[in-house]
């Protein structure tokens, strides 16, 4: 599944557009790396257990939009967009969408 | 080129598991946890506290203001003769190495009695003229040194201390609503069931001393029923019934433990009681205290 | 006594919040899957660029926004899932409902004003936290096209 936030790929036709697909998680690190998360506030530098939060969620979240093209029979989700929200303390809710389309070689 | 809007397949982005599954085992699992951190951290406390020798204790209440001596004459006759039963109690327990038993007096009305740290055990007014024989009044005394010998006040600092943090941390991660709160008390009712053996085994060591001194345990069993009685007249409810969310074993239990050491051991039930001492009686008969 | 009012009374609200909640979220759903069969003619892209095309077109900014707020249940649980970590389950349908929703109002407002296509489509959610229940503001908005008649 070809993704990308470009809107042409070069090298490739696009013969259907197949329409909006999403991709989204709600996540929150468990207590015993939030507390620490917590104390290195107190000395700054990057909080490694909430990077890797974000990452796995980014991830997650771009597996299911791809799964969602792929149920609409598309090869490859172009113009990929990426946007966070905090919903509380500690949770963040990733979203990842794109155009669903069937793609040949040029 | 093809326009086209197809519907993606639904549940990928929401889960179709019923939510009272994930609920079931969150709150199940999140209960279970927080109540074995809590029964583990208070064994932990409970068994290490008491190991810190007692002169530590002593120093750490040393500074403290003590409780006043009464300041009438009558009063403080009175505080005497309680002393001297304390101590006639206190020679047959065995206590840690440089306490001494101090007994103080309360003008209160409440009925009630407490042992602190610095082998303080304190009486209020309002239990003493609720009180018939110099038998109940030895069982209560004996319950505080009880606390007393077995360091029960440090260990209860100890637990407290150590459930206070365990439950600031959880209720700092779920955060202010009512996850944190549920489980704030969870936690909370988990610990006042050490509490309730802390005052169990304060019984039977207080059974085993009034029997040896007066030969048989009616006096502990006046006072479960006395505490009994008073229950019933303040009339609280249904929910004073219901064991796990007291301090205290229910009364009728303690009476009924009362009976059963008694039985097993051949100690009479029933017996002679003896008289209060001149000036505890007088106090008595003077009735309850102005507040 | 007060300990099991306070109980009682926490869990009543918990029935309350999970009851009448599962009831909306079904409702919510089978309304939102009946006006996506309504609106399928309107399309909608993420597509920057529209398909080429002789007619020249007329262009007009449309939007959908919703805000929609979490109940009682799932606060509470997403509240016990703070300490263990893992999917919020309950605020991630939450989230699909109201981002359906949001796209839902911009198709019907591209509708309303003559469109069927809609290019250009972005999304921004926010939340707001009124006390202690979240509640998710999404907004869906892109450009709409209407072929100018000859």
């Amino acid at each position: 599944m070809i993704t990308s936030n470009l809107e042409l790929i070069p090298g490739k036709r696009i013969v259907e557009h197949l329409g909006i697909v999403q991709g989204s998680t709600v996540r929150a690190k468990h207590a015993g790396k939030d507390l620490f998360a917590s104390l290195k506030n107190l000395v700054g530098g990057e909080l490694k257990s909430y990077t890797e939060l974000m990452q796995e969620a980014r991830t997650e979240a771009v597996e299911r939009m791809q799964a969602e093209a792929r149920s609409i029979g598309a090869n490859g989700v172009l113009n990929v967009r990426f946007a966070t929200t905090s919903i509380t303390a500690g949770a963040a809710e990733i979203l990842a969408y794109g155009s669903a389309v069937r793609l040949v070689d040029a | 080129m093809r326009l086209e809007n197809r519907a993606p397949a639904e549940g990928i982005n929401a889960s179709d598991e019923h939510p009272l599954r994930e609920f079931a085992w969150l709150a199940g699992g999140a209960l279970a946890a927080l109540v074995a951190t809590v029964v583990a951290v208070s064994l932990g406390a409970q068994w290490l506290a008491p190991k810190l020798p007692y002169r530590y204790e002593a120093r750490l209440v040393r500074d403290l203001p003590a409780q006043p001596p009464p300041t009438d004459a009558r009063g403080r006759e009175a505080l005497a003769e309680l002393q001297a039963l304390a101590d006639r109690l206190a020679a047959r327990m065995v206590l840690p190495e440089g306490m001494r038993v101090t007994v103080g007096l309360r003008d209160e009305r409440v009925a009630n009695a407490y042992a602190t740290l610095g082998g303080h055990a304190v009486v209020f007014r309002g239990l003493l003229s609720r009180l018939d024989s110099e038998d109940a009044l030895a069982t209560v005394m004996a319950h505080e040194i009880a606390h007393l010998a077995h360091r029960h006040p440090a260990a209860a600092l100890g637990r407290g201390v150590a459930i206070g943090i365990v439950l600031s941390v959880v209720s700092a991660e779920s955060g202010r609503g009512a996850a944190g709160a549920v489980l704030g008390q969870a936690g909370t009712l988990a610990a006042l069931s050490f509490n309730r053996d802390q005052e169990r085994e304060a019984d039977r060591e207080a059974l085993r001393v009034v029997a040896a001194e007066y030969g048989h345990v009616g006096g502990a069993v006046d006072l479960f029923d006395a505490f009994e009685a008073m229950q019933r007249a303040r009339g609280d409810g249904a929910a004073t019934r219901v064991e796990w969310l007291r301090t205290h074993p229910l009364s009728e239990r303690r009476a009924q433990a009362a009976r059963e050491w008694a039985a097993a051991r051949g100690v009479p039930v029933d017996g002679a009681r003896r008289p209060l001492p001149p000036a505890l009686a007088a106090m008595r008969a003077a009735g309850p205290a102005r507040r | 006594m007060g300990a099991l009012l306070e109980l009682g009374w926490f869990l009543t609200l918990l029935a309350v919040g999970y009851g009448a909640g599962r009831i909306l979220e079904r409702r919510h759903y089978a309304s939102i899957r009946r006006r996506e069969r309504e609106l399928a003619d309107v399309l909608a892209f993420t597509m920057r660029f529209p398909p080429k095309t002789t007619r020249a077109q007329h262009a007009f900014l449309v939007s959908g926004t919703v805000v929609v707020s979490s109940d009682y249940f799932k606060t509470f649980v997403a509240g016990l899932r703070r300490l263990v970590g893992g999917r919020f389950r309950g605020y991630e349908s939450l989230l699909e409902r109201a981002r359906r929703e949001a796209l839902l109002r911009l198709k019907q407002q591209a509708r309303e004003r003559g469109s069927a296509l809609v290019v250009c489509v972005r999304f921004e959610s926010t939340a707001i936290t009124r006390g202690r229940v979240p509640s998710i503001e999404v907004v869906a908005y892109g450009t709409a096209l209407v072929p100018q008649p000859r």
